[in-house]
């Protein structure tokens, strides 16, 4: 099979994109529901934190506003696995009922055709908010806005956003092995709600399971201390552009894998 | 005669939970993760307030109050919503309307084998340990008793509005936006993920007015007061019960209206 380009995947993805969204648009009651749900778990977010911290100068040295920019750090890189990966929930389904065979046998990477056939739009809804938080904290600062801290900025989102979509890609792919994994992909869900916490907290073992072991500190805290603390960035955060790619392609292996191995159901 | 239904249906619901040993497991990891988080956050909390006792609850308060908050939390969660919700959508609870047992009824006791599971295997153990590993910081005495009453309604509460939501479905056919609607808004007034106790004047107030509150705030704030006093314990007991009745009287009567309205696509 001739591999193809960028630009033919491009194109493709734009023509199932738009299928998919004209397939919600016929439940429009419901696509109008989950977005206020979105919005609902956003500003609870935001509240919860607003009640923790807000009688606080500081928690373990990070001021309030730190703080905040660590969490909208956090809901921002947390955007593209919402939007572009949604359809890692519906895996084990499709494995279990069989429907799954049917993406085995497109002439196109079966990965991304599987991925490409859901867009979340509610995850915009995150990412407005989450820009908002980081703008405002931002500012509050007092930090400096040049096109290259923003380019630094970009680059470090996508680096978060990155280990988030590899720990949902691998947690979804356990389903090839085991039945009920919605289980394992909750868990490696709920790791988002801790991600916004800076790691110091911790005591030095759950510091280290939390940055080699279960890679949450990347989602937010390595890669934002190059924004929030350019003077004593550790090696850590200037590796995780690194990791992040690194994750991503291990975990694109072991969903491969997975789908490869996957013998469909007879039917 | 009456009650040997209910007990059938309960002894289903035990063996069934006991089918997924595995979420089980995952489920257990996944708590004590998030309880690790929980105790390095408040810790640092604690710490940069500069006094032991903050609103009126020292560190080791809290932190029993969260972790079995998150046993209330396992024991408690029935996903109603959901169950509705899906038999609503594939039609199959056409076939549960026509069952000689009360539909309302129906799901509760076909749930309640695992409230007996679930009581056994997480709340129990998870109970034994904080009270062994805080040395009596648990009083052991009649606020027992009022705790075990206390949990009871609210499991009665809790259902009602689980119930009450789920109905909403027989009008959108939409769950994930209802459902997580409710969780944001039951976990984060409840007092489930922050203890009543911290949140600011207006909105503790506003809190107090509300049912939610009943559902965690009450039971764990009765457990937690080493002096009880007669006319506190009444209070909390008593406005309990009023949301008791006033729930399960407004989820009934909105089924009942609710039902005139179902469509059933096939079944």
């Amino acid at each position: 099979m001739k591999r193809k380009g960028l630009g033919f995947y491009f194109r493709i993805y734009c023509k199932i994109l738009a299928q998919d969204l004209k397939s919600k648009m016929s439940y429009r009651a419901d696509f109008i529901i989950s977005t206020i749900g979105m919005i609902f778990t956003n500003i609870s977010g935001f509240i919860s934190f607003w009640i923790l911290f807000r009688s606080f100068p500081s928690i373990n040295g990070w001021s309030y506003y730190e703080m905040l920019f660590l969490y909208g750090f956090s809901l921002v890189s947390l955007t593209p696995v919402q939007c572009f990966f949604d359809n890692n929930w519906s895996l084990r389904q499709y494995v279990y009922s069989g429907d799954f065979i049917k993406y085995c046998f497109r002439p196109i990477n079966l990965f991304f055709y599987y991925q490409s056939e859901v867009f979340d739009i509610k995850g915009l809804g995150q990412l407005a908010f989450g820009i908002g938080t980081l703008a405002y904290s931002w500012a509050k600062i007092g930090l400096a806005f040049t096109p290259l801290m923003l380019l630094k900025m970009i680059v470090f989102l996508i680096t978060a956003s990155l280990i988030m979509i590899a720990l949902q890609n691998a947690a979804a792919a356990t389903c090839f092995w085991i039945q009920n994994s919605f289980y394992v992909l909750d868990l490696a869900f709920r790791f988002k709600d801790y991600a916004k916490y800076p790691i110091t907290i911790f005591s030095p073992v759950f510091r280290f399971i939390f940055t080699f072991v279960m890679p949450i500190a990347f989602i937010a805290y390595y890669p934002s201390l190059v924004i929030l603390r350019p003077d004593e960035v550790p090696l850590l955060s200037w590796l995780s552009p690194v990791f992040g790619v690194v994750f991503f392609l291990i975990s694109y292996r072991i969903w491969m894998y997975g789908a490869t191995k996957y013998s469909g159901t007879g039917s | 005669m009456k009650l040997k239904k209910y007990l059938t249906l309960t002894r289903a619901g035990i063996i069934e939970s006991l089918q997924f040993r595995l979420a089980t497991v995952v489920m257990v990891i996944g708590n004590i993760l998030y309880l690790i988080v929980v105790y390095f956050l408040w810790k640092a909390i604690y710490a940069s307030s500069g006094t032991d006792i903050v609103n009126g609850m020292t560190f080791s308060d809290t932190l029993i109050y969260l972790v079995l908050a998150t046993a209330l939390f396992n024991f408690m969660e029935m996903y109603t919503v959901w169950e509705i919700g899906r038999s609503i959508q594939s039609g199959k609870i056409v076939l549960d309307l026509l069952k000689p047992i009360e539909y309302r009824r129906y799901l509760f006791w076909s749930y309640s084998g695992s409230f007996i599971t679930q009581f056994f295997f997480t709340f129990l153990p998870t109970f034994i340990i904080v009270a062994a590993v805080t040395h009596g910081a648990i009083h052991l005495g009649l606020n027992l008793l009022f705790f075990v009453i206390s949990v009871v309604m609210a499991v009665s509460i809790n259902y009602s509005i689980d119930f009450l939501v789920g109905t909403i479905c027989l009008y959108t056919e939409s769950i994930w936006g209802i459902n997580i609607m409710k969780q944001v808004i039951v976990l984060l007034l409840s007092g489930a993920t922050i203890p009543i106790a911290f949140f600011p004047e207006p909105l503790k107030t506003i809190v107090y007015y509300l049912p939610f509150q009943s559902i965690y705030n009450a039971p764990l704030s009765i457990l937690l007061d080493g002096t009880p006093q007669p006319q506190t314990v009444l209070v909390t007991l008593g406005t309990q019960l009023l949301w008791c009745i006033v729930m399960m009287i407004l989820s009934r009567l909105f089924w009942k209206i609710s039902l005139r309205q179902i469509t059933v696509n096939g079944g």
